[in-house]
């Protein structure tokens, strides 16, 4: 903890001069963190040459001059990959960005000219300097695991048992069915079992789930087969009282589980909010709304319980868990609807409504918190064109999809109300993946990005 | 969501998939507006309203009632006076008679130059009608692309000019009311807001430096009139619009009345208040002191005319302020006030 400290005192030092700014992008896997962070470290560099932005004040007045990069300040941070990235979209035909796993980072220093008098004074242009890190919001989903004990979590995850759960699980269910808390550890044993696990939960996120608990066994990183990530909910716990588990002996597997199960508390997730999550500044939460409402009322459904989990890390009203364990800081949140292309433009306001009504609840506790936040409607990176079409007077869009067919489509209306049983039945929404348009140099094209940099850092560059 | 309208797929028209559907060339109807607009309305009118303000509501706004009775009476007599004096010029070359021909020649002359005059007029209270029309829209539907397209129309905004052209060039398909109010905005009438008040704060200094120096107060009354009614019609200029002589006269009139009337007073409860605001340690001479009064008088009535033509009603953070006059003001006054000694 203590090389943290200066640190800390840099951080408060560059803050009080409105210098810094710690902006942190999250999301579900998929959820187009990397398209984002791409697209936005893209726009900024063309920033004062021939980039989009007209939406940001500074930028349509000319005072935003341009940003490059700098070194990382941390050093064991992985740096987020924007050359690869940008290849990527160079290649023909075009490849999406590979996804980022774990958490990486990477600084710009933006110059600006400043709007007011007194700071132009004191040199001719100012710089901000803006880190961004991008980390899963899978990580986000362990929050509530600080309160649980081994034996609640195991109730919890034993109650999030679904059918189509159990079908993706049941390698795992059938290994661990003959299992007792009190037999003694076998190394290899919870190796294999934990094994099954994981697999079981990336069928499940692969098979449209959300919900994933611990986060970090889909995402490992440098954790991989550590023993830290080796455990499961111990479902033979149920026939078991308080008093005989807690009688049972170290060595046996409820307590070894138990074990590891509080040492992934204490090294994994407490750690992540400590060092990192309590000196993020400003937040964005990028929520992939079309493909889940494309996936049916299941898939959409759990969306939103899992956003509402996720969202807890950021509920600072009183009776916040967040707030009671850390000191967070963030002041304000964005929270955007990814891969608005997919869309014509018409959809763009129901889009943006339905993702207020999916963040109800969580909207509301932030309000409670203090913490300013809105709700946007982007795509990073367009891949697609609106078109007008006179003769159906209908708008469409043009783009090649992922298998390489140009198509122009109406993809269906977006509802802007939380869908019913109805909307289903006739599931009127169709969505097709499309390869991003070719790109030599210049700017990507984007949609909305500069009225999020403009609600989320206009006051930095005032 | 009553009706989804199903996704469907259209024929891609091979070779010309680039100019057969047209790029949206602007915006569909009824949009949402987010969660917090940021375009709060300015609340009418924060200050109290002096008279001569009022005078400028009722000039550049329309006038309520057509006289038809007064138009057709005009109309007619121009149109009888004008062939009479036609049919005299006729019958002059035909008696040979030079003198009655070039008077009458003259006599048709005048009624056409009238007639001009006339409907010009009539052009101008037009435009006022539709200006109020203009803003009256702009302020109850959601904005959209042709809505402000017809507005600049209006304010005589041409498709070259770069202003316009760098608003196209900023607006997008998926930008919406919201962002198009903040592009136009910025693009056509930042500009001339910006000209606008220039022309006030200088319009109101240089009124102020002339009264402090003029000797003689009903010459200066008169002055003040005079520039006020410049000023505003050069304002109209800036935001397209060309005031008639019924909105001038209406104008002077009013505008002469207040200063001379109830002038006097409005100027000084106006100077106690705006004083407080200032830095009272310097002292004014009296005759400082009613420059100061006059071209306070003048920059109010200056912005008050400017919220009237801009089309587009002022969101509170753009919406300028007496302060920003009143520091030039002052600065000018202090200036003739060292030098007069
Ligand atoms: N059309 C479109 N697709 C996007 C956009 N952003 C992301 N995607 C798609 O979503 C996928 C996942 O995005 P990615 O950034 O890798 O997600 P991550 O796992 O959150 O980093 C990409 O491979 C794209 O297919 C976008 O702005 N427009």
């Amino acid at each position: 903890m203590a090389w943290t400290l200066p640190r800390h005192i840099r951080d408060v030092a560059e803050r009080g001069l409105d210098r810094q700014v710690r902006l942190a992008v999250t999301g579900l896997s998929r959820a187009g963190k990397t398209a984002f962070l791409t697209s936005l470290i893209n726009q900024l560099r063309h920033a004062g040459l021939d980039a989009q932005l007209h939406l940001i004040k500074a930028s349509r007045e000319g005072r935003l001059l341009g940003a490059k990069r700098e070194l990382q300040p941390d050093l064991s941070l992985a740096r987020f990959p924007y050359d690869e990235a940008l290849s990527s979209l160079g290649e023909t035909p075009p490849r999406w960005p590979t996804p980022t796993r774990g958490m990486s980072e990477l600084r710009l220093s933006i110059r600006y000219k400043s709007e007011r008098p007194s700071k132009r004074l004191l040199g001719e242009t100012s710089t901000l300097t803006l880190d961004l890190i991008d980390y899963p919001g899978e990580w986000l989903l362990d929050l509530p695991m600080l309160r649980q004990s081994f034996l609640d979590w195991s109730q919890t995850m034993n109650a999030l048992l679904t059918p189509s759960r159990r079908t993706h699980m049941a390698e795992w269910l059938e290994a661990q069915s003959d299992l007792s808390p009190d037999q003694p550890a076998d190394e290899q044993q919870l190796a294999d079992l934990s094994a099954h696990y994981t697999e079981g939960l990336h069928r499940v996120r692969n098979n449209g789930g959300y919900f994933i608990q611990p986060g970090r066994f889909l995402l490992p990183g440098e954790l991989a087969g550590a023993p830290v990530l080796q455990f499961f909910p111990l479902l033979s716990c149920a026939d078991w009282s308080d008093e005989a588990l807690e009688a049972l002996p170290p060595e046996s597997l409820y307590k070894t589980l138990k074990a590891r199960f509080d040492h992934y508390l204490k090294t994994v997730i407490t750690p992540f909010y400590r060092q990192h999550f309590q000196r993020f500044d400003r937040q964005v939460v990028l929520v992939d709304v079309l493909t889940a409402l494309n996936s049916g009322p299941e898939a959409f459904d759990e969306l939103r319980t899992t956003m509402e989990a996720l969202m807890q890390s950021f509920s600072y009203g009183r009776a916040g868990l967040i707030n009671r364990l850390f000191a967070p800081r963030i002041d304000k949140l964005a929270i955007a609807a990814t891969k608005a292309d997919h869309v014509t433009p018409d959809q763009h306001a129901a889009l943006v409504e339905l993702l207020t009504q999916l963040m109800n609840e969580p909207l509301n506790d932030l309000r409670f918190g203090d913490i300013e936040s809105k709700a946007f409607a982007l795509a990073s990176i367009a891949a697609t064109e609106a078109r007008r079409l006179e003769e159906h007077d209908a708008q469409a869009l043009s783009g090649t999809t992922l298998e390489g067919e140009h198509v122009l489509m109406f993809p269906g209306e977006v509802p802007s109300k939380l869908p019913d049983a109805a909307f289903w039945a006739r599931q009127g929404f169709q969505f097709t993946g499309f390869r991003p348009r070719p790109h030599t140099e210049g700017p990507l094209p984007h949609l909305r990005m500069d009225a999020l940099l403009d609600w989320l850092l206009g006051d930095k560059w005032q | 969501m009553t009706d989804p309208k199903p996704p469907r797929r259209f024929e891609v028209p091979t070779e010309s998939a680039k100019t057969a559907p047209q790029p949206i060339p602007s915006l569909a109807t009824a949009q949402h507006f987010p969660l917090e607009s940021v375009g709060a309305r300015v609340e009418e009118t924060p200050e109290s309203d002096t008279r001569a303000e009022r005078a400028v509501d009722d000039a550049l706004s329309p006038p309520r009632k057509r006289r038809w009775g007064l138009m057709t009476l005009l109309s007619a007599s121009l149109v009888i006076g004008g062939i009479q004096c036609g049919v005299q010029v006729y019958e002059a070359v035909i008696q040979n008679d030079p003198f009655s021909g070039l008077w009458a020649a003259l006599g048709v002359f005048g009624a056409g130059l009238l007639a001009r005059s006339g409907g010009k007029e009539l052009l101008r209270l037009k435009r006022l009608r539709r200006h109020a029309k203009v803003r009256k829209r702009l302020e109850n539907t959601p904005l959209d692309q042709p809505l402000l397209a017809d507005t600049a129309r209006h304010m005589r905004v041409s498709r070259d000019d770069p202003h316009w052209r760098s608003y196209q060039n900023a607006v997008n398909a998926h930008h919406d009311g919201d962002d198009i109010r903040t592009l136009f905005s910025h693009h056509l009438l930042g500009p001339r807001d910006r000209a606008a008040s220039q022309l006030i704060t200088r319009m109101s200094s240089e009124t102020a430096a002339m009264v402090a120096i003029s000797p003689i107060t009903l010459l200066d009354m008169g002055l003040v009139a005079w520039r006020n009614m410049r000023m505003i019609d050069r304002l109209a200029d800036i935001y397209g619009l060309e005031l008639g002589y019924a909105s001038r006269l209406r104008l002077y009139r009013h505008v002469l009345a207040n200063l001379a009337f109830a002038g006097a007073s409005e100027i000084a409860v106006d100077m106690g208040s705006e004083l407080l605001g200032m830095n009272l340690a310097e002292k004014l001479s009296s005759r400082a002191a009613q420059g100061l009064g006059s071209g306070l008088m003048t920059a109010r009535l200056g912005l008050r005319a400017q919220r009237l033509l801009r089309p587009l009603p002022f969101t509170r953070q753009e919406q300028p302020t007496l302060g920003h006059v009143r520091k030039a003001l002052w600065q000018q006054l202090k200036r003739t006030d060292e030098r007069r000694g």
